[in-house]
């Protein structure tokens, strides 16, 4: 019976649907301190070249590749993050949006490492390393009823899902914490937060490394689960694409990039007739947002609204009573 | 209590302040006046940690803090209320007086809170709303009581009453002499001279980056020039 419902395509699409949400989160991160990174689809490529290599060439067992290439794409952020201080705004944007590109280049070129434009194939699959495990364990997919395709796809997608709901569940935690509010005033007035005694050099370049490890981590992720990785996956396309999702959704509140990235991702497989043209909607929908609704659909005000509602329905509930109380 | 030798800050290779020679006492109220582009906010600025200073040396408390970072002076009690409020605009009225205490981990925040907003009614009423939507007056009182939760010795502030109603600049002042009374020490930038005067203990006068004057308050109100400058006489 199960394995009717599941069909491993669009558990797929479901999968790469939850990447884009860690990507839209890490790019939300380097907002949230009023910086503008580009370099986003460069530091996926960073998580996603460490991972692949320390795996095939080295040996490393996957789960401590995917953990390396974070943490070394997050020491990464954090070189860049410094000289990034410096600048600001669009500066800032053409800065690591070049940093991107160079990132792309040198793995197109270093081609005894990173096999130059060809990519690295046959990279160890995070769903088959899950199958071998739990049939090393003795279980098969088959007590299921599920055939062993249909068991890697919902195993990397339940994988996914639990690493997402983490992700979110803890930078919304962080963003109640004193690091949050210390971003958020950073975002708001610099020159205040150092007069209230906050290290903005400190939270900045931590913004811009915790970006940067949110990123390489997604960027292993995607190697793991796609099997091949190029350096054209990692293209100036893919800078803009998460970029889009805090544009679209919004950089307010960490639910813009959410929605902007489960959104936008699921509209290509909608309409497939148009996905062709997915770049040329991607920059009407830059332009019409920036005029329009620059601070992306979801802001605070959606926030307090969908709030209200909420509390409006339980009022509801319990409305009979207050009336009485009167 | 703060003493500044010979200090001058660069932005880039314009030089906004020379050789500013400035001692506040401890338990005083010192003010720095001036004409717009004197280098007053360019000095708190350099004083609170902002700039850094390329020549000559700031102690505090006896002690060389040239180059130190602001959340560090402000560890050791030395806070500036930067000039134009800088309210978190986004935030509760809350929010900022907690922010305020940012750098505390102390058990009597709560306590000073309220303290706050006994002091301040009026923010009491507009604890849940943001900073951004508060008047000018008000948002210069959330300036005030948000650097007391950071519980200061040395207070620095940059023109409280810019952009403020006669009426209000009168409540300003009077806070200000009360802070002073409560045991700071002030040091207050001012272009409202008089006003300024009135509460301070001794005053400087800085012109295009330079101490031009300085002396008693008293004295300096009745002076001839600084009557004519800036007093309007």
């Amino acid at each position: 019976m199960l394995s009717e419902l599941i069909n491993p395509y669009y558990l797929q699409i479901a999968s790469f649907i939850l990447l884009n949400i860690i990507l839209g989160v890490s790019i939300y991160i380097t907002l949230a301190t009023g910086q503008l990174s580009l370099g986003h689809a460069g530091f996926m490529s960073i998580g996603a070249y460490t991972s692949a290599i320390l795996t095939l060439n080295h040996n490393v067992p996957l789960v401590l590749g995917i953990v390396i290439a974070a943490v070394f794409t997050g020491l990464v952020g954090v070189i860049i993050g410094f000289p990034a201080l410096r600048l600001h705004g669009v500066y800032l944007a053409i800065a690591t949006l070049g940093f991107g590109e160079v990132i792309r280049v040198l793995f197109v070129n270093w081609e005894n490492l990173t096999n130059g434009a060809i990519g690295i194939a046959n990279i160890p699959h995070l769903g088959r390393e899950i199958l071998t495990l739990s049939k090393d364990i003795g279980f098969e997919p088959a007590a299921l009823g599920l055939r062993n395709n249909q068991f890697i796809s919902l195993a990397v997608f339940l994988l996914l899902l639990i690493i997402t709901i983490a992700v979110i569940w803890f930078f919304i935690r962080q963003n109640n914490s004193r690091i949050g509010r210390a971003y958020a005033s950073i975002k708001m007035d610099e020159q205040a937060s150092e007069a209230m005694g906050i290290n903005i050099t400190y939270y900045k370049i931590l913004a811009f490394g915790q970006g940067a490890l949110l990123a390489g981590f997604a960027g292993a992720l995607y190697a793991h689960m796609t099997a091949y990785i190029s350096p054209s996956d990692f293209d100036y396309h893919r800078a803009v694409e998460i970029l889009i999702f805090a544009i679209f959704g919004g950089s307010e509140v960490i639910w813009g990039p959410i929605f902007g990235a489960i959104f936008l991702s699921s509209l290509p497989e909608v309409l497939r007739s148009v996905s062709e043209y997915r770049f040329m909607i991607y920059g009407a929908l830059i332009v019409f947002m920036m005029a329009f609704r620059p601070q992306g659909l979801i802001d605070m005000n959606v926030m307090n609204w969908l709030k209200r509602s909420k509390s409006k329905k339980k009022e509801g509930k319990h409305g009979t009573g207050s009336k009485e109380n009167q | 209590m703060l003493k500044l030798q010979n200090v001058s800050t660069y932005y880039d290779k314009i030089q906004a302040i020379k050789n500013v020679d400035i001692a506040v006492e401890e338990g005083t109220v010192v003010t720095i006046l001036g004409a717009n582009g004197a280098g007053k906010t360019t000095t708190m600025n350099t004083i609170a940690g902002l700039l850094k200073p390329k020549e000559g040396s700031i102690h505090y408390l006896g002690e060389d803090v040239t180059g130190l970072r602001p959340d560090q002076l402000l560890r050791k009690g030395l806070a500036l209320v930067p000039e134009g409020r800088g309210i978190l605009s986004s935030m509760t009225v809350m929010d900022n007086l907690e922010m305020g205490a940012y750098h505390r981990n102390d058990s009597e925040v709560g306590a000073d809170l309220e303290k706050v907003m006994k002091r301040f009614p009026i923010l009491k009423e507009r604890k849940a709303q943001l900073g951004g939507t508060l008047s000018g007056g008000q948002q210069q009182m959330l300036a005030i009581a948000r650097v007391i939760m950071s519980r200061p010795k040395l207070l620095l502030l940059d023109e409280p009453s810019m952009g403020l109603a006669p009426l209000i600049v009168a409540d300003i002042f009077k806070i200000i002499k009360e802070i002073s009374e409560a045991g700071t020490t002030v040091l207050l930038v001012e272009q409202n001279a008089r006003q300024a005067l009135k509460v301070a203990d001794y005053g400087y006068v800085l012109e295009t980056g330079r101490v031009v004057a300085s002396g008693n308050a008293k004295e300096l109100l009745q002076d001839d020039t600084i009557q004519k400058a800036y007093l309007g006489h």
